[in-house]
């Protein structure tokens, strides 16, 4: 009781002190975070550009966004970029996790190396991977010595775009391999014995026991992959140059925000306007992932 | 509780009034640059710190000594993202000084009334440069020259002798016109089977340039590189690209990636300049015993040229100390002992007849200087200066859809025009 009033006597004294000790983090968030955001909502409605300030435009961003071809080559890009990432994304490192799950002699090497992508820099790795899929690369010059010929991987549009994803999913597969193997860990060993007596062998396991057990972590690597596929910028500027691949047709919207509101010259209203729909549909797809999983746990 | 109407007032005039202070000159908009230099200015440059550390200390000391009541700080920002740099302080007020430019960096800063107008702040000093440099920092629909002209650069075409051996082609006659440089490609491509390109990039404004294309009106106010000319070039870099004497991967090349296909023997023919043969000697012995170096190919007799620039920043508040340090920085003694530490060239007038530009010594660095100096006297920046980023990426789209063969070249260039000229007008 004592303890209590005393509690209550000193939050009386120091009414901000909570506040005081959630201000720094406050401010962060305030400062590089909501003032972005909210400056990027309202420069949205205007014609402002980098050196001039804009004025109240309306919908018209928008509805040049509806008329821009590179819009549309950006959302469709950026689309696919999700579909061919995200499943990979989901399974891949699940098995993976699966085959470094066991403790055996040596184990760590195989977790580490696996896991060695996701501390490489991105500019790096994708520097490593133009040099190996240039048309003289190692990869074309193992294809040409057994007789397939040499790929086109940095100048065709659609392999530029297969090319970039591979570089992604194998950059990310070690991330969420140990999201996987925290969950893996939980997963008791009881079930896995008691379906092996029922005679259900590995494939069976897999599906009935490990995949229900993880749903909820399939979820969400599932919502954050496909939010970070959505914005994928770095691999595919490396890998298609700043003009986003051949006629920029590997251009994908974050690539046209960069594209539009940066330089001297850059349409920041415009740009802000792209950012405003990259957002919405983050947004939607992160909701649309996880309402999809609460309605399988139903 | 109502509000009153003098409290919505009073609410009103707090808005509006800061916001009206947004982007509005002042008294130190002005071109005045009279007065005692004096006063702590700073001076941003581009990527110089890490070669020239010792020379920029020893310039800002010099000055600091020739004016005593000055103090230079000196800020280096790296070459990636310096636009974005300098477009962050522009849009913050943080903007230095003095400012290391080019052209096209020039004109958005002046048109937002931030580089300071020379013609009528440092109009003395114009004599002392060359013609075609000091006019590289006017902008069209503007009167004024807003940087002083720095150093200038322009570069040989290097060729791989051995790679026009092998495809039959005289080694010492390379080609010297267009025309003798398309026969020479498409015939490279054949015998290689087409394994060596012999160019890299697609073509840039540029290259419409120096082919004699025409490109802008002479208003400055419309891009008109679609004419027959234009269509005619583009019209022959896509039958290269089809017999694959242009590189498969020049849709997406960058310079840099230009340079190392020509470094591994995968294209025959590159541009650059006398720095480039350090660099060739080092890192491609075998290609430079075997470097063939030709003049740039040009329709119109001049060669293209790339000017740096140094511009006073508008809204200084030491102007004459940040006049006093762009002139210093640029003038004809500091340009030459600059060019003797790095292959460029300055852009005072005489200065390119000074012996170091003009006697021979036997090697191919002094070569290449010479002949490099000798072309600039008469060397035109092709680059319009009112040509974005953003139209640099349109044009190169519309090249490439053209050498796909999505459009025809006509249809591209008509298209890139339009989209250029959009760009223009949303530029103000």
């Amino acid at each position: 009781m004592a303890a209590v009033s005393r509690a209550r006597r000193v939050r009386r004294q120091l009414p901000l002190s909570p506040w005081l000790f959630a201000a720094p983090g406050l401010l962060i968030i305030g400062v590089f975070i909501l003032y972005p955001f909210v400056s990027t909502l309202v420069n949205a409605f205007t014609d402002k550009r980098t050196l001039i300030p804009g004025e109240f435009v309306g919908l018209a961003n928008f509805r040049e966004l509806l008329h821009d071809d590179m819009f549309w080559i950006g959302l469709r890009n950026s689309t696919l970029y999700v579909l061919g990432v995200v499943p990979a994304l989901v399974i891949l490192p699940l098995l993976l996790a699966l085959l470094v799950q066991k403790n055996i002699p040596g184990i760590t090497f195989f977790r580490s190396a696996f896991y060695t992508p996701v501390v490489a820099s991105i500019v790096v790795v994708g520097l490593i991977w133009v040099w190996l899929l240039d048309e003289r690369g190692l990869i074309n010059s193992l294809l040409e010595a057994v007789g397939v010929g040499r790929v086109g991987f940095l100048s065709d549009q659609w392999l530029l775009l297969l090319s970039a994803m591979a570089v992604t999913v194998w950059k990310g597969l070690g991330y969420y391999m140990i999201i996987y193997l925290a969950a893996l860990a939980n997963v008791p060993r009881e079930l896995h014995e008691a379906a092996a007596v029922d005679g259900a062998g590995a494939i069976r396991r897999f599906v009935t026991v490990t995949v229900p057990a993880v749903r909820s972590t399939m979820a969400l690597v599932g919502a954050l992959s496909s939010v970070a596929a959505f914005k994928v910028f770095s691999e595919v500027y490396l890998m298609a140059g700043p003009s986003g691949g051949p006629a920029g047709e590997d251009t994908t919207l974050v690539m046209l925000v960069q594209r539009t509101g940066t330089g001297l010259t850059g349409r920041v209203g415009y740009a802000s306007a792209i950012s405003v729909v990259v957002f919405v549909v983050t947004v939607a797809l992160m909701l649309l992932v996880l309402r999809a999983d609460r309605r399988g746990e139903a | 509780m109502p509000i009153s109407r003098r409290t919505l007032a009073a609410a009103a005039v707090c808005v509006v009034l800061p916001l009206s202070g947004c982007g509005s000159g002042d008294d130190s908009g002005s071109s005045d640059a009279s007065g005692k230099i004096e006063g702590d200015i700073t001076f941003q440059t581009w990527n110089l710190r890490a070669n020239f550390k010792d020379y920029f200390e020893g310039l800002i000391a010099d000055f600091e000594k020739k004016y005593p009541s000055t103090d230079v700080k000196w800020i280096d920002q790296p070459a990636e993202g310096y636009a974005d740099k300098i477009s962050a302080d522009a849009a913050g007020g943080t903007l230095p000084d003095v400012v290391n430019v080019s052209p096209d960096l020039v004109a958005p800063l002046a048109k937002a009334g931030l580089a300071l107008d020379l013609d009528k702040a440092a109009g003395q000093y114009r004599k002392e440069y060359l013609d075609g440099a000091w006019a590289s920092h006017r902008i069209p629909g503007m009167s004024g020259t807003y940087a002083f002209p720095w150093y200038l650069n322009t570069g040989p075409l290097f060729y791989n002798k051995s790679l026009f051996e092998e495809a039959g082609i005289d080694p010492d006659q390379p080609p010297k016109t267009y025309d003798e440089l398309f026969t020479d490609a498409l015939e490279l491509a054949k015998k290689s089977d087409g394994k060596v390109a012999t160019l890299a990039n697609v073509p840039t404004v540029e290259d419409f340039g120096r082919y004699g294309v025409p490109l802008m009106n002479s208003e400055g106010t419309a891009f008109a590189f679609n004419d027959a000319k234009g269509v005619e070039l583009l019209t022959k870099y896509k039958e290269l690209y089809d017999a694959k004497a242009l590189d498969p991967q020049a849709l997406t090349a960058t310079p840099e990636s230009s340079g190392k296909k020509f470094l591994t023997g995968a294209v025959a023919m590159n541009p650059g300049s006398a720095l480039d043969l350090g660099n060739f000697k080092k890192q491609a012995p075998n290609l430079y015993r075997n470097i063939g170096i030709t003049d740039q190919i040009t329709s119109t007799g001049h060669v293209n040229m790339y000017v740096m620039g140094v511009m006073v920043n508008a809204q200084t508040k030491k102007k004459a100390a940040s006049v006093a340090f762009a002139h210093y920085v640029t003038d004809a003694e500091h340009q030459m002992s600059f060019a003797k530490k790095v292959a460029i060239f300055p852009s005072t007038a005489g200065s390119l007849d000074d012996p170091y530009f003009t006697k021979e010594d036997g090697t191919d660095e002094t070569r290449v200087r010479i002949a490099a100096a000798k072309s600039l006297k008469s060397a035109v920046n092709y680059t319009p200066v009112l040509f974005s980023e953003q139209m640099k990426t349109a044009l190169r789209n519309e090249v490439a859809k053209a050498l796909q063969g999505k459009e025809s070249p006509k249809e591209a260039l008509d298209n890139a025009v339009k989209a250029c000229d959009t760009l223009l007008q949303q530029q103000g």
